[in-house]
Formats: C-alpha cells, sequence, structure tokens
C-alpha cells in the first residue's frame, strides 16, 4: 500500500462522540420554525384553553354542599390540564417530522454519513425531543394552573398550591405529551414519509378509540373499552389525572371510550397511574426498537 | 485509499453494481465516470455505508466506513446538493454536522468562507439554487479536514466559475497528499482535473487507467483528407472499404482505413492531397467508445456515426 494516507489530518482532533451527538441533534430541532411553530402553539393552546375553562365553570349553587378539598384539587387539575389532549395531537405531529422531515429532505443521509453506526443518532434524537417537549408542556401546563387560579376561588375552589399530587399529576400530563411524541417519531422511523407518520400517530390516538367506542356500545361488551385502557390515549388519560375523588370533577372524564353504560363495572380494566405509565412506555420501546432495527437494516 | 473488492448491489432483481473491485490512490485525483445509471452514485453510497453491499466489501483507509472512530474527519462526501433539510440555514446545518465531532465553530466559519457562502450562510436552504447547495455540499464535506474526498458530480449546476474553483480545490487538495474520488458523467470535465479514470458502465468497471491511457485507447481511429477531387476519390476509398464522412466540401473523414493505404492509393489514382492526417482521438470519443455498448437507453438508437 502506499504511504501517506492519512497525514496526520484525521488524529490530532476528537472523534464522534454521544455528547456531540446529543449537541448536533438539540442544533436541529431548535433550528427549525416548524418546532417553534409546535411548542408555541402547544403552550398557548394549554394556557387558552385553561383560562376559558376556568372563567366559564359556574360556583356551586348555593344550598348544594360545597366540594370537598379533594374535588377542589381534581377541578384545579382538570382545568390545568384541559389542553393534554390537544397538546399531544401538536406532539404527535412534531415527534413524527424530527424524523420523517428527514427522511423527506434527504437529511438523514447527511446525518447517517456523521453517524454511520445510525441507532446513535436515533437515540440522541429521540432524548433530545423527549425531554425538551417535557419542559415545554410542563412548563406550560404549570404556567396554565398558576393563571387560572386567581380565577377559581369566585367559583368555589380554593387551589391549594402545596398539595404535591397537583404538580405530580400536572409531570403527568407533560410526560404524556412527550411520551406520545416519541412514539410518533418511532411510527415516522418506521414508515418514513411525514404524511403516512402523522396519519399513523394521529390515527392511533383519534381514530382506533372511537371506533373502539362505537364497539363498546354496539356490542355491549366490556372487551372494547377494555382495548382501550391499553391505547396510548387510555393509558395516558390515567397520567394526569388528580388521584381519587374523580367522581366529584366538573369535566368528563377523557380518552379511551371508556364508560360504556352497557358494560358492567366489574368487567372493566382500569389501570393505576403507575401501570398506565408502564404501558405508555411499553407502547414507545416497541415503536422504536422497530424502527431501529428497520433503520440499521435499511438502505438509506 | 479507498479499495473495493467484489462489490455488489442489487435491488430486487436490479444489479446496480456488479462484482466491481478497484483502489482510489491517495496524492490524485481520481475520475469515476460513466453514463448516468451506470452506478457511480451506488458506489458511493456503499462506500460511506449508506447502502449495504449485496456482496463484496469496501474499506477506506483499511475499515469499513462505519467502524471508523471519526468518520467526518477521515471521510468528506458530497453524496447530493439535496442531503440537507430545507428549512434549516446553512450555518445551522454545518453546525450541526460539526458538532456530532466536535468541530468547531471556527471550522465552519471556515469552510464558509471556503466555498463562498458568506452571503447566504444565514438563509434556509430551501431556497438555495443549485449552485449554492453544491457549495454547502462541498462546504459539509471539508468540515472535518478529511484525508479522503468523495464528490458525486460536484460541478452539476455550477457555473464556470465555480466550475474551475473546483477543478483548482480538487487538484490542490490532492497535491497535499489526500485521496480524492470525483464523479462524473461529462468527460471533458475529467480530463481535465484527474489523474487517473475509473470508467464504469453498467455497473460494471469498463477502463481503469490513467488519463494518457484512456486518451490513447482512442487514437488512430479516423483520417482526415482534404483534397479538390474528392468526389471521385470517395467513390475510390468507398471500394477500398473506408467508411466516409464529408463534413466540408473539400474534406473527407475515413475510418476504417489506415493514413498509409489512403496515401497508396491516393498516389494510384493521381489525385492531389493537401491533407492526410490521422485524428488524435479525444478522450471524449474513448468515452464514447467505451461505453458505447453500455448505456442502458440509447437516445434514438445511433450513438455515432
Amino acid at each position: 500500500m502506499s504511504t501517506g494516507t492519512s497525514t496526520g489530518m484525521s488524529t490530532r482532533a476528537p472523534g464522534l462522540s454521544f455528547g456531540g451527538e446529543l449537541r448536533s441533534e438539540w442544533i436541529k430541532l431548535r433550528s427549525l420554525r416548524s418546532t417553534l411553530w409546535c411548542y408555541l402553539i402547544m403552550v398557548l393552546l394549554m394556557i387558552g384553553l385553561g383560562l376559558l375553562l376556568a372563567g366559564t365553570i359556574s360556583a356551586p349553587a348555593s344550598g348544594t354542599p360545597a366540594l370537598s378539598h379533594d374535588g377542589q384539587q381534581s377541578t384545579w387539575v382538570r382545568i390545568a390540564t384541559l389542553g393534554v389532549g390537544f397538546a399531544t395531537l401538536v406532539s404527535a405531529v412534531l415527534g413524527a417530522l424530527v424524523i420523517t422531515g428527514e427522511y423527506g429532505t434527504g437529511m438523514i443521509r447527511s446525518t447517517f454519513a456523521a453517524v454511520p453506526k445510525r441507532l446513535p443518532a436515533i437515540l440522541a434524537k429521540a432524548l433530545v425531543f423527549g425531554v425538551t417537549t417535557f419542559v415545554v408542556a410542563f412548563v406550560g401546563l404549570v404556567i396554565t394552573a398558576l393563571v387560572s387560579a386567581p380565577l377559581l376561588p369566585d367559583k368555589g375552589i380554593t387551589p391549594d398550591f402545596g398539595d404535591g399530587k397537583v404538580w405530580v399529576a400536572v409531570a403527568g400530563g407533560a410526560g404524556y405529551i412527550a411520551l406520545l411524541g416519541l412514539l410518533a417519531l418511532g411510527i415516522g422511523l418506521i414508515v418514513r414519509s411525514s404524511a403516512a407518520g402523522i396519519a399513523a400517530a394521529l390515527g392511533l390516538v383519534l381514530v382506533v378509540p372511537i371506533i373502539l367506542q362505537i364497539l363498546a356500545s354496539v356490542t355491549r361488551a366490556a372487551w372494547p373499552s377494555n382495548i382501550a385502557a391499553f391505547l396510548p390515549s387510555g393509558a395516558g388519560s390515567k397520567l394526569y389525572a388528580y388521584p381519587g375523588a374523580a367522581a366529584e370533577s366538573l369535566t368528563p372524564g377523557r380518552g379511551g371510550g371508556a364508560g360504556s353504560a352497557a358494560a358492567s363495572a366489574a368487567d372493566l380494566i382500569t389501570l393505576d397511574s403507575w401501570q398506565a405509565l408502564l404501558v405508555l412506555i411499553g407502547w414507545v420501546v416497541v415503536a422504536l426498537v422497530i424502527g431501529g432495527i428497520l433503520v440499521k437494516r435499511r438502505d438509506a | 485509499m479507498i479499495e473495493a473488492v467484489g462489490l455488489t448491489k442489487r435491488y430486487g432483481a436490479k444489479t446496480a453494481v456488479d462484482d466491481i473491485s478497484f483502489q482510489v490512490k491517495p496524492g490524485m485525483v481520481t475520475g469515476f465516470l460513466g453514463p448516468n445509471g451506470a452506478g457511480k452514485s451506488t458506489t458511493m453510497r456503499l462506500i460511506v455505508g449508506l447502502d449495504r453491499p449485496t456482496s463484496g466489501s469496501v474499506t477506506v483507509n483499511g475499515s469499513r466506513y462505519a467502524e471508523l472512530k471519526a468518520p467526518l474527519r477521515e471521510v468528506g462526501v458530497l453524496l447530493d446538493a439535496k442531503a440537507v433539510h430545507t428549512g434549516r440555514t446553512a450555518e445551522n446545518h454545518l453546525l450541526a454536522l460539526a458538532a456530532t465531532h466536535g468541530i468547531r465553530r471556527r471550522r465552519v466559519d471556515e469552510v464558509i468562507a471556503l466555498t463562498g457562502l458568506e452571503s447566504v450562510a444565514r438563509r434556509r436552504v430551501g431556497g438555495f439554487s443549485l449552485g449554492m447547495g453544491q457549495r454547502l455540499g462541498i462546504a459539509a464535506a471539508l468540515l472535518g479536514d478529511p484525508s479522503i474526498l468523495i464528490l458525486d458530480e460536484p460541478v452539476n449546476g455550477l457555473d464556470p466559475e465555480g466550475v474551475i474553483w473546483v477543478r483548482e480545490l480538487t487538484r490542490h487538495l490532492a497535491g497535499e497528499g489526500r485521496t480524492i474520488f470525483l464523479s462524473s458523467h461529462l468527460m471533458t470535465e475529467m480530463a481535465q482535473t484527474a489523474d487517473h479514470i475509473i470508467v464504469l458502465g453498467r455497473g460494471r468497471v469498463i477502463a481503469d487507467a490513467p488519463v494518457a491511457t484512456i486518451e490513447a485507447m482512442a487514437t488512430g481511429t479516423a483520417v482526415h483528407v482534404r483534397t479538390p477531387d474528392s468526389e471521385r476519390f470517395a467513390a475510390v476509398l468507398t471500394r477500398a472499404g473506408g467508411t466516409l464522412t464529408h463534413p466540408e466540401p473539400d474534406l473527407l473523414e475515413v475510418t476504417g482505413l489506415a493514413a498509409p493505404q489512403i496515401g497508396e492509393l491516393a498516389a494510384q489514382e493521381r489525385v492531389v492531397l493537401h491533407e492526410l492526417s490521422p485524428v488524435g482521438g479525444s478522450l471524449e470519443d474513448a468515452y464514447l467508445a467505451l461505453t458505447q455498448d453500455e448505456v442502458e437507453y440509447h437516445a434514438g438508437g445511433t450513438a455515432a456515426a
């Protein structure tokens, strides 16, 4: 072989590192307008919907008993997290775009030329997106809880800021938003097209629960509702509920299409919040693992 | 040094690269030449591990690309100008790539200046012309100051000034001892840039030789005959087995007969000759001759007269 192949040009400086890949993905995430728009819309939706609900609920009529402490806290949490459902749709769109945007534009080839083992780049991307989305969603939900609080004493609700369970529920809502975004990222990794990725992710969150709800009311059986409880939306809805006192909440429970009047309550599966968290993490892991295997095998 | 051994890539039933072996050596510009669809881009993607070979292997500086500790510092690659997110600015694109390898911002500014992108660095890539896209792709390839540079059709879309710039840049980098592997479907461009040429046709290596050798392959194919008596002499030459074209009233271009034979015929027939000269084959002719049978889709059927 001839000499002088790499005349010291490639040895003096640092090489590829996971820290560098994380920084790279952070630069990528914050340098796209779609990211800024999605996060802005997410936070505005949370605050707007929270204020809307806080402003429009009515105080209990005179003569009826006041809400218990838990009932008041639960209502406050409901108000603060009203935007979570919509926020998950936004984070699903963004999560899919974060990866399918690279496939659509050809950027993925630059990414994989820089990180030829590929999986570290995907992992870095998922981490950066997941953490950023969690932080943005958490901040948005905390702001919503704080700005809606002054409207509540008129409605017979006295927010208790020292109640840790409120902030756990708020963090749970942010976690649900981030995990659903990651699920969409995994789906995007599998399908590689923005349109297909967004459609699949939103279909799973929006359409499948409705189909199950219809099935539940037609068949009058418990199984459609039980399946729905394990869907991302069904499990996610358990993450941001104020524990206990659900019956006293002023807004109806959301997600999953649970609550078929026909199926007896005993047959219905109800997940605890920690179980729901595991179910949701399971969805994310399965999608990312399938996506990761495909990424490793496919030509880019 | 890039080394391919028995490299093969099939997409379904179609074989894009068919059992090719070659070496690209440091210190020179190696041209990778072939008609569109010959498998040049596929080969380049195989080198940097974006596509997985069906069989065979290819190494850079002795290792598989995916096993390099710092791929961007060893190999710079321009695959196509579109491997960029259109919504990001050129500067952020380069910063994101640089970050993976801990390459400093100063180097990003350097390659921006080197490729003449200062005025558009903060604009989003979606609005770039093809030429600016190529410059950005070259900037990205140079980020890690690599010892191997792989450029797929780098002059595509560049203005004449840009073409000369790429030519001088690649010659300069080769002069520093780097390995430069440059693809093109334009023979004339290669003739001015490359030291060594690998010709690819339908996924196979047709020729792998220094530029001079490739040029020599095509010499002596035609003879120019200038005579005031062209009508009569044309008939004579045709009878003797020559194939003629008649580009000017007193000029005949003869193939199938060597110059001495034509001279003897002229003496026998007492035809006055003003010129009798073998035409030195250009690289373009050599290329056409080499790839004529390998072009997948002929335009109109007849490629050459």
